[in-house]
C-alpha cells in the first residue's frame, strides 16, 4: 500500500514569514512544559498530574511485549512433560548462524511411542541472531521465539543453553503459537 | 590602586564562577530536564550519591567524572598541536567576551565607585563581535586538524554560517548604536532605565535578527549544520573525546549564557527592573545609610539581570527543542537573502525616524 507524500505544499503568506509559526510551535511546547512543571510538583498548587508520563523504570519494571516481538528462541514442553522436537534437524539447517545444534535419539522400533526425541539441544545465543527463521522451519511446533531478552553473562560459555535451559511448557508460550498459527497459515506454506 | 585592583579580581572571579562554575553544569542538567518536561518524559534521574539523586543534579557531577577520566584520543594522521589548541581556541573567547558585558551599574560603596562590569571598554561592543568571530578558528582548526572527512565538512559549514551570520549581526547592532549613541555596554545599559526606553520597543526588529543570528553563531538547533548529528557524526568534534570535548561543549554553554546576556543589555532593559529607576530603589533604601542602600541596589539590579539571562537561556532551549534543522541551502538563503536585506533596511528606518524626532 504505497503511499504518497505531497512535498510541493502550497504555503499561505502567514505561513511563510515563519515567525508566527515559530512562536505558535513554541507555544505547543511551553504548553507541554508547564503543564508537567506544575504536574511534576503535585505539592505547588496541589495540582495533579494533567499529563500522563509514559518513560518506564527499565530494569525495575518492564513492558509487556507483543506476541509478535521475537526474543529468544526457546523449546517447547508439551503437556507429557516432553519436548515437541523431534530432532528432525530442520531449524538446524534453517539457522543462518549455525548456532543450533542437535543430537538426536530414537527408539529401537517399539510402537506407539515417542520414536525420536533430541537428546541435546543447544543454542548459542552469543551467535543467534533472534531471526526466527529456526521457528519458521519447525514443522512440530515445538521451537518458539519467548519474549525474554535479557541474555547478557559475564562468560561467553555460559550462552550455550542445553536442552533443559531452553524448556519452556508451552503453557507460558500460548500467545506466540496463536500468532505463529496465525501468521504463517496465512502466508500458505 | 591595591582596592581597585582587588575589585577587579573579585569580579573576575564571580564572573568565572557564575559562568564555568555555576551554568556550564547545570545548564547540561537544564537542557537534559527541559527537554524531558516539554517531551512529557522524566529525564535523567539516576545518578545518585547514596540513594539521594536530587532530581538528577549530579548528573553533571557524573558528566564531569567521565569527561576527566576518559581516554583522550588523537586519531592518527592529526595535526598534533592544533588538534589539542583547537578547544581551547574555541573555549577561551566564549569566556573573554563576559569581561564586557555589564551585570549590574554603577554603585558608591563606602566612598568608592563600583562599576559592575570587569572593564568598561569604550568599545565594548566592537570588543564583543571581534572576540566572538575569533572562536571561529577553534572550530575551523578543529575540523581541519582531526583529519577526518566528517570533522572537515562540519568547520567549514561552522566557517561559512558563522561568517553568513556575522554580517547580520553587526548590521542589527549598527540599529542600536544609533538610538544609544554608544558602543559602551554599561551606558546602553544605564540609558534603558525608563521601561519604554527598552531595546525591545526602539528595534524591535532587531531584536528578533539579533537572537535569530547569535544561536546561529553559536550552532544550536535550529542552526546546528556544523554538528548535524544525522549528517555529519557530531560535524567538527567527531574526533575530540574526554576534556577536550568537554572544552567544546562548555563553550557551547558559555556562549548561551553570553548571548542571554547580550540580549539581555542591548534590548532588554540590562538590569532595570521595569517601573523600578535606581533613584527610587536608593530612596527607598535610604534609612540603611548611603553604602547600605547601594547594596541593596546592587543586590536588586544583579539579581534582576540574572533573572532576565535566566529567561533568556530558557527561551533558547525551548527554541532548541521546537524548530527542526534547517537544510544547508535554507540557512544560506536565510542570512544572505532574508535577515541581511532586512538589517539594512533596519538601519535605514531607524536613520530616518531617529531623523525626523530630533
Ligand atoms: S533465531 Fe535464527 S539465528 Fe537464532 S537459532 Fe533461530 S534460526 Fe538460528
Ligand atoms: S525443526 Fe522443530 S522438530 Fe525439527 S529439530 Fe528443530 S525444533 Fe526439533
Amino acid at each position: 500500500m504505497a503511499y504518497y507524500v505531497d512535498r510541493n505544499v502550497k504555503m499561505t503568506w502567514w505561513e511563510r514569514i515563519y515567525l508566527p509559526e515559530i512562536l505558535r510551535g513554541m507555544y505547543i511546547t511551553s504548553r507541554h512544559f508547564f503543564l508537567n512543571l506544575f504536574g511534576f510538583i503535585p505539592f505547588f498548587l496541589g495540582t495533579s498530574k494533567r499529563r500522563k508520563i509514559f518513560t518506564v523504570y527499565y530494569p525495575e519494571e518492564t513492558v509487556k511485549y507483543p506476541a509478535a516481538y521475537r526474543g529468544r528462541p526457546v523449546l517447547a514442553i508439551n503437556e507429557q512433560g516432553r519436548p515437541n522436537c523431534v530432532a528432525c534437524g530442520l531449524c538446524e539447517a534453517a539457522c543462518p548462524a549455525y548456532c543450533i545444534d542437535i543430537v538426536p535419539a530414537e527408539n529401537s522400533g517399539k510402537q506407539n511411542e515417542v520414536e525420536r526425541w533430541p537428546k541435546e539441544f543447544t543454542i548459542d545465543y552469543a551467535v543467534c541472531i533472534f531471526c526466527g527463521f529456526c521457528e519458521e522451519a519447525c514443522p512440530e511446533e515445538a521451537i518458539f521465539m519467548s519474549d525474554n531478552c535479557e541474555i547478557s553473562m559475564l562468560d561467553r560459555k555460559d550462552m550455550k543453553y542445553n536442552l533443559q535451559q531452553l524448556s519452556v511448557p508451552i503453557a507460558q508460550l500460548k500467545d506466540r503459537l496463536e500468532f505463529t498459527r496465525k501468521m504463517y497459515g496465512k502466508w500458505n506454506y | 590602586m591595591i582596592v581597585d585592583l582587588l575589585i577587579t579580581l573579585v569580579k573576575i572571579l564571580f564572573i568565572l564562577a557564575i559562568t564555568v562554575g555555576f551554568f556550564a553544569p547545570v545548564l547540561t542538567w537544564v537542557e537534559r530536564k527541559q527537554s524531558a518536561v516539554m517531551q512529557d518524559r522524566i529525564g535523567a534521574n539516576r545518578a545518585d550519591i547514596l540513594g539521594f539523586t536530587a532530581l538528577g543534579l549530579f548528573h553533571a557531577v557524573a558528566d564531569a567524572l567521565k569527561m576527566f577520566t576518559k581516554e583522550d584520543f588523537i586519531p592518527q594522521g592529526a595535526n598534533k598541536v592544533l588538534h589539542t589548541l583547537s578547544p581551547i581556541l574555541a573555549l577561551i573567547p566564549a569566556i573573554v567576551t563576559f569581561s564586557v558585558v555589564p551585570f549590574g551599574g554603577e554603585y558608591t560603596l563606602f566612598g568608592k565607585k563600583v562599576n559592575l562590569v570587569i572593564s568598561d571598554l569604550n568599545v565594548g561592543l566592537l570588543f564583543v563581535f571581534a572576540i566572538a568571530s575569533l572562536s571561529t578558528y577553534g572550530y575551523v582548526i578543529a575540523g581541519w586538524s582531526s583529519n577526518n572527512n566528517w570533522s572537515l565538512l562540519g568547520s567549514m559549514r561552522t566557517s561559512s554560517q558563522m561568517i553568513s551570520y556575522e554580517v547580520t549581526m553587526g548590521l542589527t547592532i549598527i540599529g542600536v548604536l544609533m538610538v544609544y549613541g554608544t558602543l559602551k555596554l554599561t551606558e546602553i545599559g544605564a540609558a534603558q532605565e525608563n521601561f519604554f526606553h527598552w531595546g525591545i520597543f526602539l528595534q524591535p526588529l532587531g531584536f528578533f535578527m539579533f537572537l535569530a543570528a547569535s544561536i546561529a553563531e553559536n550552532k544550536r538547533i535550529p542552526f546546528d549544520n556544523p554538528e548535524a548529528e544525522s549528517e555529519l557524526v557530531a560535524g567538527y568534534f567527531t574526533e575530540y573525546s574526554g576534556l577536550k570535548f568537554g572544552m567544546f561543549f562548555m563553550a557551547e554553554f558559555i556562549e548561551m549564557v553570553t548571548i542571554a546576556a547580550l540580549v539581555t543589555i542591548l534590548f532588554f532593559g540590562g538590569w532595570h527592573f521595569p517601573f523600578v529607576s535606581t533613584a527610587a530603589l536608593l530612596s527607598v533604601f535610604e534609612f540603611l545609610g548611603a553604602t547600605g542602600a547601594n547594596l541593596v541596589a546592587m543586590l536588586f539590579h544583579v539579581g534582576v539581570f540574572f533573572a532576565k539571562v535566566a529567561f533568556f537561556i530558557w527561551f533558547q532551549m525551548t527554541v532548541r527543542w521546537t524548530l527542526p534543522r534547517f537544510r544547508y541551502d535554507q540557512i544560506m538563503k536565510l542570512g544572505w537573502k532574508i535577515l541581511l536585506p532586512l538589517s539594512l533596511a533596519n538601519v535605514v528606518v531607524t536613520g530616518l525616524v531617529l531623523l525626523a524626532v530630533s
